[in-house]
């Protein structure tokens, strides 16, 4: 008993540890890259938590036209983000929960928080604000079938509907006729990633025209403590849809913590390719964004289609 | 155990007493459906009915449907007390509680009858008074209409549906309804399905049957909208369950079909809540919707039957059946909801409102939950459904048909996506933000008597979700009788994963618990400014998203949505209008205009309607000898 305590105890610690202290960093990596890339040398990498401290201990203002909605986009964003992180395996660590059919509560989860947001921009009633909640809404409707052929490809693949085994299926790589479904699934939910995540090309996070944004727009009445839980959140959909990114591509290695290592390592190089795709590409302009879902959507059903015949 | 068939007591003089009878026999019902699914003796009463053999059985289908009945039956009693007082002059109260007894009575008759004819009787009472029913403001011409094509399309409906009882009569060797066992299929069993699913459909407003209901359930008061979407929509389900229950077995290909048809359903119907602007038209076509999702659950069962897959029959039926009550509870909330909201503003355009949950926080508070329901989001009802049938659709995939299953996948997703828009746009545009003009601006809760019955839909909502776990052994009660000796128990079969779904979903509000918990402490400005509209100096509340920008990115690819919009040039343009306008590319766009053309060639006959009655005797008198002639040179001519 006391020998399998050990490593879940540890598997517990370094969730934690990926979950509640990891996140603020990966924007901090990708700023800190965009900036290096513009000959800048940019906000310090942790940035982010220094940010949180301030607006933690910040007074926060509320619009007079807002209601209690106002506080159920940020609180429901990271419940169900936190949810959802219990379930996403953390490279090839032993998993705490798993179960089958977790794939489609892991995507509604996503799902629960978008909503949330939603109303509590509507909520306030700026034009603006009504403006992005419209364009997140509307673009996450195509967003959400590239993320689900990619599941239903995996599933027909692994036999299974949990996350675990689909994306811990290291063997995928070698069989040869499941590679090439794998590198459409892949493609296909790196552009759900940058979309979900508001980055560019997608989204622009560090615009400073409210006209061209989708989810900052949304974000825009928050302030203090409700802010803080709100990027807070950001970062953390960075890590959990970047695990899933990162999971399938990472080698199997003999000691546990050299694969927490390896998932470290993983998500810090997504970051940096975050960063690099960032300098390097212009936003769309917003009646592009559909095409650009759109081709996700095709990459992860061609990849569907191809294990179905 | 015969409570359940206690007719429920039409409306006497006294407004308190026929409520408080009527809600009774719905309780008593309510505790007999209750009984009968959790594990009940099935009761049967057997007498002659037109020189047959009938039978009133209370089985676990029966139950499963009588259930979400009476639950809504009662509360719409109750709530209709306070929502259209009897006494209301011109509000036709007395005939609205005596059809909305009749169609209760007739509905309970239809879930317990066993027999074909008594089963057709039903039918049309259902359908007949809830013609009365979606017409009781007949002096509002769009409202006669409305019950006018409801009242054709119910009746074409049941012309398929009285050929398809007329051939399983046949099949069964009288209008006694005993399943056949389970074997190899008649040659007759496919076109008793055909004529079924083609009735049934019309009923359950499946694509492209569905036109009638959104005006339908848009014109009827908002209790009579709650029990004609959250029930007697299902009715179309049950009879498809049943029907299909009798039959020694179904081919496989209709099951991939009613999945297609489920899919497109449902896809069509939430594609066109989007862009609705009357709130009322909106949450009828998300009905569409959720009896498109309902029929992929049949469609799935019937594969799984087909082809001897249990795992498929029992996720499929299961997800159908639990669906039919999730939706049973979010979609009267919703109605409710909106009979509140028509009782507060007077008018069910809701370009007009805004801001709602300050003036209607009651309100606003319970129908959040039904908002998160019909989207399907965890941790409500809607989602636990879904998931199920998102189970049955990966299993299909797997076992079943996979290119069918792979397209209603697409569709559910999308779907789900699509709802997000739908209902985000409901709840922001009606109750967020401020108002955008006069209607809201006296607007207030509604009495008790409402919000109770709202109250306790809400709190079920939530409810179902950690109470689900002893439904499960109810749901394979429930799969036996529609698939005999095919279903497994749900509980060994995701009884774990479903336990853990429950756990994370308990672990959801924890957490936002403790977010919240965190958010309180943290100090708050005295001073409540304006919202920060990007610098803009003077805000106003026409300055807000309105609905139908909200949903502009996916209206404007349906086909019945035009919008006109003149170009604007000048440097300093004058008043500008937008005009938009909605119809249903099915009904108003394909169908209306052939039947007018249809209508335009059988004028021609008006010429023989003269309105003298010599002449109709005339052709009475020539149609006689005409007749007459034939019969005495039939016998001559070599035939």
């Amino acid at each position: 008993m006391s020998q399998a305590l050990l490593p879940t105890l540890l598997n517990i610690l370094f969730r934690a540890f990926v979950v509640l202290l990891l996140p603020p960093l990966i924007p901090g990596i990708i700023t800190k890259i965009k900036a290096w890339m513009a000959g800048r040398s940019g906000p310090p990498v942790l940035q982010l938590y220094y940010d949180l401290a301030k607006l933690a201990r910040k007074q926060a203002v509320f619009s007079r036209t807002t209601t209690w909605v106002f506080l159920a986009g940020p609180v429901g964003t990271v419940a169900a983000l936190l949810v959802a992180s219990l379930l996403i395996p953390l490279g090839h660590t032993a998993p705490l929960l798993a179960f089958e059919g977790d794939v489609i509560l892991f995507a509604y989860l996503l799902g629960l928080g978008r909503f949330l947001t939603v109303l509590s921009a509507l909520d306030t009633g700026s034009a603006f604000e009504g403006m992005g909640a419209a364009r997140e809404v509307s673009f996450s409707a195509l967003a959400e079938p590239a993320l689900f052929f990619g599941f239903a490809a995996l599933a027909r693949a692994t036999g299974s509907l949990s996350l675990t085994p689909m994306l811990q299926s290291h063997g995928m790589w070698t069989a040869g006729h499941l590679s090439g479904p794998l590198m459409l699934i892949l493609a296909g939910w790196g552009i759900v990633f940058l979309a979900e995540n508001s980055r560019i090309p997608v989204d622009d996070p560090n615009t400073h025209l409210e006209l061209t944004m989708i989810h900052e727009v949304m974000v825009l009445d928050h302030s203090g403590r409700p802010l803080a839980l709100i990027l807070y959140g950001a970062s953390l959909k960075l890590v959990v849809l970047g695990a899933l990114l990162v999971d399938p591509l990472l080698p199997v290695l003999s000691k546990g913590w050299l694969n927490g290592l390896a998932l470290l390592g993983g998500l810090a190089l997504l970051a940096v390719v975050v960063g690099l795709v960032e300098s390097t590409t212009a936003r769309f302009r917003m009646n592009k964004v559909p095409q650009f879902l759109v081709a996700g959507v095709l990459a992860s059903a061609f990849a569907f289609l191809l294990l179905l015949v | 155990m015969a409570a359940a068939f206690l007719p429920l007591v039409p409306p006497l003089n006294e407004g308190r007493f026929s409520t408080l009878l009527g809600a009774l026999g719905s309780l008593l019902a309510f505790l007999a459906a209750a009984h009968a699914l959790l594990g009940g003796v099935p009761s049967h009463l057997d007498f002659h009915f037109w020189q047959g053999p009938a039978r009133l059985e209370l089985d676990a289908l029966s139950a499963a449907f009588l259930l979400p009945l009476h639950l809504v039956a009662g509360l719409g009693i109750v709530y209709g007390a306070e929502y259209w007082p009897i006494t209301l002059s011109k509000g036709f109260g007395r005939s609205l509680r005596f059809f909305f007894g009749f169609l209760v009575t007739a509905m309970t008759l239809l879930f317990v009858t066993r027999n074909g004819l008594l089963f057709l009787v039903a039918w049309e009472i259902m359908a007949v008074s809830a013609f009365f029913l979606v017409n009781t403001e007949h002096h509002r011409p769009e409202v006669r209409r409305a019950s006018w094509v409801y009242l054709v399309c119910t009746h074409t409906g049941t012309l398929a549906i009285t050929a398809s009882v007329i051939l399983l009569a046949h099949r069964l060797g009288g209008f006694a309804w005993s399943p056949l066992p389970p074997g190899a299929l008649g040659s007759l069993d496919v076109w008793i399905l055909v004529l079924a699913v083609l009735g049934f459909a019309f009923k359950a407003g499946l694509l492209p049957l569905h036109f009638w209901l959104p005006a339908a359930h848009a014109s009827a008061p908002s209790h009579v909208s709650a029990i004609l979407s959250a029930v007697m929509l299902k009715t179309g389900i049950y009879g498809l369950l049943r029907v299909s229950s009798l039959l020694p077995g179904v081919p496989a290909w209709m099951g991939g079909g009613l999945l297609t048809l489920g899919a497109l359903s449902a896809v069509y119907g939430v594609w066109n809540a989007l862009a609705q602007r009357d709130y009322k038209r909106l949450l009828a076509y998300s009905s569409i919707e959720n009896l498109g999702i309902i029929t992929m659950g049949v469609g799935l069962g019937w594969t799984g039957r087909a082809l001897g897959d249990p795992w498929l029959t029992t996720l499929g039926f299961g997800g159908a059946i639990f669906h039919v009550w999730n939706h049973a509870i979010f979609k009267s909330l919703l109605f409710f909801g909106s009979g509140a909201l028509l009782h507060a503003t007077g008018t069910r355009d809701m370009e007009g409102l805004g801001g709602l949950a300050a003036r209607m926080p009651r309100t606003a508070m319970i129908l959040l939950p039904g908002v998160l329901a019909v989207t399907a989001l965890p941790p409500f009802n809607g989602f636990l459904s879904e998931w199920f049938i998102y189970r049955g659709l990966f299993a299909s995939l797997r076992g079943g048909d996979a290119w069918s299953s792979g397209l209603a996948l697409l569709a559910l997703v999308f779907t789900g996506g699509l709802a997000a828009v739908a209902f985000a746009r409901f709840y922001g545009v009606i109750f967020l933000g401020t108002s955008r003009s006069e209607a809201g601006a006296h607007a207030h809760d509604p009495s008790r008597l409402m919000l109770v019955p709202m109250g306790i839909l809400a709190a079920l909502t939530l409810g179902i979700g950690f109470l689900s776990l002893p439904l499960l052994p109810v749901l394979d009660r429930v799969v036996r009788v529609v698939a005999p000796g095919q279903g497994l128990p749900l509980a060994t079969l995701v009884g774990r994963d479903f336990r853990l779904l429950l756990l994370l979903e308990g672990l959801l509000l924890v957490f936002g618990g403790l977010a919240l918990a965190w958010l309180r402490p943290g100090t708050r400005a005295a001073e409540a400014p304006p919202t920060w509209d990007c610098g803009y100096a003077a805000p106003t509340a026409r300055m807000q998203y309105t609905g139908s920008s909200f949903a502009e990115g996916w209206s404007v690819f349906l086909p019945g949505v035009t919008q006109r919009v003149r170009s604007i040039r000048a440097l300093f343009p004058r008043a500008h209008s937008f005009h938009t306008r909605v119809l249903d590319a099915v009904g108003d766009g394909l169908l209306a205009p052939w039947l007018e053309r249809v209508a335009a060639r059988l004028f021609r006959f008006h010429r023989f309607q003269t309105g003298y009655l010599s002449v109709y005797i005339l052709y009475v008198l020539v149609t006689l000898l005409g007749v007459f002639l034939w019969l005495l040179l039939r016998a001559r001519l070599p035939l």
